[in-house]
């Protein structure tokens, strides 16, 4: 560029970028388009490199254009010196005036001259590498980029300039030196800025957000170069409360999510990922230069915390849950410089910065979780004032899971996982191990509670077998007709027994509950009594039923009322109805009565029941052939009692009794399931399911005399 | 208060932000709530600055700070909400929070003696402590609770008047009066024709005390 020829007009040619790539250059990137100008920037960049920043400024100051151009603070120099020839070729169309671009760069470049003045008169040198060039590049860039116009852009740089010497002027001067002091002359240089940048007329067509890009512009550059003498500067005491702080957490690393009343699962590997994050960009903080980006540190920091307490709470954390976690994220990370930091932003940055915005906000909760952090006691982690004390010094220790989590090691975090994993199988044991000492107790009182109720039950309802309350006579009549006829003795004594068993059953059922229907029942018995004996004297009983025609009256009629089978043959009773009126009659109001006793008997006593049933079957379907067989007068009464005979020993020895005892009788009515159950094992069928495939087992059953099963069958 | 022009749900406040070339005003305020924790101060902001309740959109990150711009009478305000966290632990750390806020809100629970005691005490502070212009406002949250309330209506009521703040009954459930306090705090906020720059100044003045032409 330097060598064109400097024209008045400028042809569409001359806006396109030089290197004829065809798109349109710019004056800022040395009449090249953006693309071409990155290109050459690199190029240039990496063939530089290798010489000294000092040599390249003087040759640069000396020697001007080519070569040295694109390096940041030599490029904007010589550009300044090709102004001349340049300046109406380039400028003109961009700018209503034309000085502007080329005027803005020196500017700029006066930054680090200035700077470098100083830097070699004073002891600063040393500090002087921590503004490199590159940073300098960087912010000529940008400033070149604000789109403000340039005029705005001088003025910009020349306060820059001007804040930067002031800041320079205080700092060199020997005098006591006050940080509030610097502060209020940084703050007072930013009102200064905001109020040209709001009110000049060089500023007027920007918009707002280009007015506010320009403020920040301004603070960021004039942070970044003087970061070194403004942050913890060598009179505050910043240091100091930098390390006090470090300690304070480093002796509050017992404290837990709990403590703080927070929301956050220490162990959950997703939260704590989200917590490390957050103390990532915590810790970050340091590594900027600038207020703004520290800031913008801390919002990225408490956005994901945010993100955290979102997962946690399930909506969107308010600060009652933001601030907890803020400072367990500070507790945790534990940030160096953690006052200085805090201290440069609150005194260098733009005020408005801290009071409003987000960046402000979340600042501000920085803010006030260190002062938390640095005045809390027991009372506010609420826990007793001893206890914290005790914590403090490392009397009491305080295993947490995070620490461990913090661990580099990650087998030890895994270890801590794995006992904290075990802690809770083993609690979960304990829980089994009471639970099952408990259902053990619980058993056992179930067994005692159902023996109990057993024996009170009996006790209510003794089967005690009173003697028949027949008359004797009848009894006696009966004796003698079993004995007159020749009866089997067995079948006999059975006959006997049941009668009277019958008759206790009976009795039992009356004493029972429901009086109205025992009462009730009573007088139908007490009429089947009578009626037995008239029927006896009438000799027609033994036609009800056609089964027991030879049946002798007097049992027949004992037995009917209470086992409740000849009334209710079907074909007794239609043998009834076609008979006589006057049996009919009877044998109607007789059934009624028999079902309420009957039905009586089913409620109050199951033992009684289970005869019945077994009894009325045994009757009606097997053994029917057997009596007739037999030729007996014996009734299905007997029949029934003579199996029963033959399954249960005891009653062998009841049979001779005329009053049996109630404890003795008392298992028999009970018996019969299991005995009928029994009597089917009786016939030693094997268990097929059990053995089928065991050819040993299958031998021993062979061998077994009692078993072969389905031969015996 | 009805008959104000006003961007009550989410997003139509938005949409009337000048763009610099906007003849409206524009005023940013910062607002600071203030209240015992569970007494329903985000509930409360979240309703006026999104219109929901429990349906928070997916890019509500927090609700710890939240913007929302209103338009009243040809001027845009922009409030800035400030949580602040309610625990009695953390009350000491307030003062950072309401430092340079023009107006703040002190919630309490109508079902919560509690948290009115707190509610005054945060009253009596801000009265001692915050920049002497602030507009004070307290709102009686959880209104549509109002029939197992323990604070009554006239009790708060006076105490409001005897203090010089504004009062209401809010229910952030059913958004009673949540915009409407935020509207006669915007009403009651001096609004300079200045825009939003300068109503914080960079060096840390309170615009509130140079003007003082409320509306109210």
């Amino acid at each position: 560029m330097a060598n064109r020829a400097p024209m008045l007009r400028i042809g569409q040619q001359d806006l396109k970028c030089r290197q004829g790539c065809g798109f349109y250059g710019n004056t800022q990137f040395d009449g090249l388009c953006s693309k071409c100008f990155r290109e050459r920037n690199d190029k240039q960049r990496k063939k530089q490199r290798a010489s000294e920043d000092h040599e390249a400024l003087y040759t640069g100051a000396s020697s001007a254009g080519g070569t040295m151009e694109h390096k940041s603070p030599q490029h904007s120099l010589s550009l300044g010196r090709a102004k001349p020839k340049k300046q109406p070729e380039k400028e003109q169309p961009h700018n209503e005036t034309p000085t502007a671009s080329s005027t803005m760069p020196r500017k700029k470049f006066t930054v680090p001259a200035v700077l470098q003045k100083t830097l070699k008169n004073k002891l600063a040198v040393p500090q002087q590498p921590r503004v490199p060039s590159a940073t300098e590049k960087q912010f000529m860039l940008q400033l070149r980029q604000l789109r403000i116009p340039d005029d705005a852009k001088r003025k910009l740089k020349s306060e820059i300039q001007r804040l930067d010497h002031e800041i320079r002027k205080y700092m060199n001067n020997n005098s006591t030196k006050n940080v509030d002091e610097l502060s209020d002359l940084v703050q007072n240089a930013y009102t200064r800025v905001a109020d040209i940048v709001h009110n000049d007329q060089r500023f007027e067509i920007a918009t707002n957000e280009d007015r506010d890009s320009a403020i920040d512009f301004f603070e960021k550059v004039v942070m970044t170069q003087n970061h070194n003498l403004l942050f913890s500067p060598y009179f505050t005491t910043d240091e100091e409360s930098d390390i006090k702080v470090q300690k304070r957490i480093r002796q509050l690393s017992w404290i837990t999510a709990k403590h703080l009343d927070c929301s956050i699962d220490e162990v959950n590997a997703e939260a704590r990922d989200l917590v490390y994050n957050a103390i990532s960009e915590l810790v970050g903080i340091d590594s900027y230069y600038s207020p703004q980006e520290k800031l913008l540190c801390t919002v990225r920091c408490c956005r994901h915390i945010f993100e955290l307490l979102k997962r946690s709470t399930g909506g969107p954390a308010s600060a009652d849950d933001f601030l907890p976690a803020l400072i367990f994220v500070v507790l945790k990370a534990n940030p160096v410089r953690l006052h200085s930091n805090l201290n440069f932003v609150n005194r260098f940055t733009n005020a408005s910065r801290v009071m409003s915005g987000e960046g402000g906000y979340y600042f501000t909760n920085l803010c006030s979780a260190i002062a938390f952090i640095e005045n809390l006691n027991g009372e506010s982690l609420s826990i007793g004032a001893e206890e914290f004390d005790a914590l403090m010094s490392g009397e009491q220790t305080y295993s947490t899971p995070w620490e461990s989590a913090l661990l580099a090691c990650e087998s030890l975090h895994l270890i801590s996982e794995n006992m904290k994993c075990m802690e809770q199988l083993q609690k979960r044991n304990s829980v089994i191990a009471t639970g099952i000492k408990d259902f053990e107790r619980e058993l056992i009182e179930f067994q005692r509670e159902v023996t109990e109720k057993v024996d009170t039950v009996m006790a209510k309802a003794p089967l005690t077998l009173l003697p028949i309350k027949t008359p004797p006579f009848l009894i006696s009549q009966a004796r003698a007709h079993l004995s007159q006829d020749g009866v089997e003795a067995v079948a006999g004594h059975y006959q006997t027994n049941l009668l009277s068993g019958g008759l206790g059953q009976h009795q039992l059922s009356a004493k029972s509950k429901e009086k109205e229907l025992a009462t009730h029942e009573d007088s139908h018995l007490e009429a089947a009594h009578t009626l037995a004996l008239k029927d006896t004297s009438i000799g027609s009983v033994g036609r009800l039923s056609p089964l027991h025609q030879n049946l002798p009256q007097p049992d027949q009629l004992f037995a009917s009322p209470i086992f409740n089978y000849t009334p209710f043959d079907a074909v007794s009773l239609l043998e009834e109805s076609s008979e006589n009126g006057d049996v009919l009659m009877l044998g109607s109001e007789f059934q009624g009565g028999l079902t309420n006793i009957n039905y009586d008997f089913d409620l109050s006593d199951q033992s009684g029941e289970n005869s019945v049933a077994d009894e009325s079957k045994l009757n009606l379907d097997e053994f029917d052939p057997l009596v007739q067989q037999r030729q007996q007068i014996a009734s299905t009464v007997p029949n029934s009692a003579a199996e029963l005979s033959l399954l249960d020993t005891t009653t062998d020895s009841l049979i001779d009794c005329d009053v049996p005892l109630a404890g003795a009788l008392l298992p028999s009515p009970l018996k019969p399931e299991v005995a009928n159950y029994r009597g089917f094992s009786n016939f030693d069928i094997p268990s097929i399911s059990c053995n089928t495939g065991d050819f040993s087992s299958l031998n021993q059953d062979v061998n077994d005399p009692g078993v072969p099963a389905p031969s015996n069958k | 208060m009805a008959t104000t022009p006003r961007s009550g749900g989410s997003g139509s406040g938005a949409a009337q932000r000048p763009n610099g070339t906007s003849q409206n005003k524009s005023c940013q305020f910062k607002l600071v709530l203030l209240g015992e924790s569970a007494v329903g101060k985000s509930s409360l902001v979240l309703r006026f600055v999104k219109g929901q309740f429990h349906e928070y959109q997916e890019s509500t990150i927090g609700a710890a700070f939240l913007t929302q711009t209103i338009c009243i009478e040809d001027t845009v305000v922009k409030f800035e909400i400030w949580d602040t966290a309610g625990q009695e632990r953390y009350h000491s750390l307030a003062p950072m929070y309401y430092r340079g806020a023009q107006a703040a809100i002190v919630v309490y629970d109508i079902q919560n003696q509690d948290s009115f005691q707190r509610a005054k005490t945060w009253v009596k502070e801000l009265h001692k402590q915050a920049s002497p212009n602030i507009v004070i406002a307290l709102a009686g949250n959880k209104a549509d609770l109002s029939n197992i309330r323990v604070v009554e209506f006239d009790e708060a009521k006076q105490y409001a008047e005897e203090n010089g703040l504004l009062f209401m009954e809010t229910s952030a459930k059913t958004g009673m009066n949540v915009n409407d306090i935020f509207l006669a705090i915007a009403k009651k906020l001096p609004k300079n024709d200045n825009n939003q720059g300068s109503v914080i100044k960079p060096n840390g003045n309170e615009p509130t005390q140079t003007t003082n032409n409320c509306c109210k």
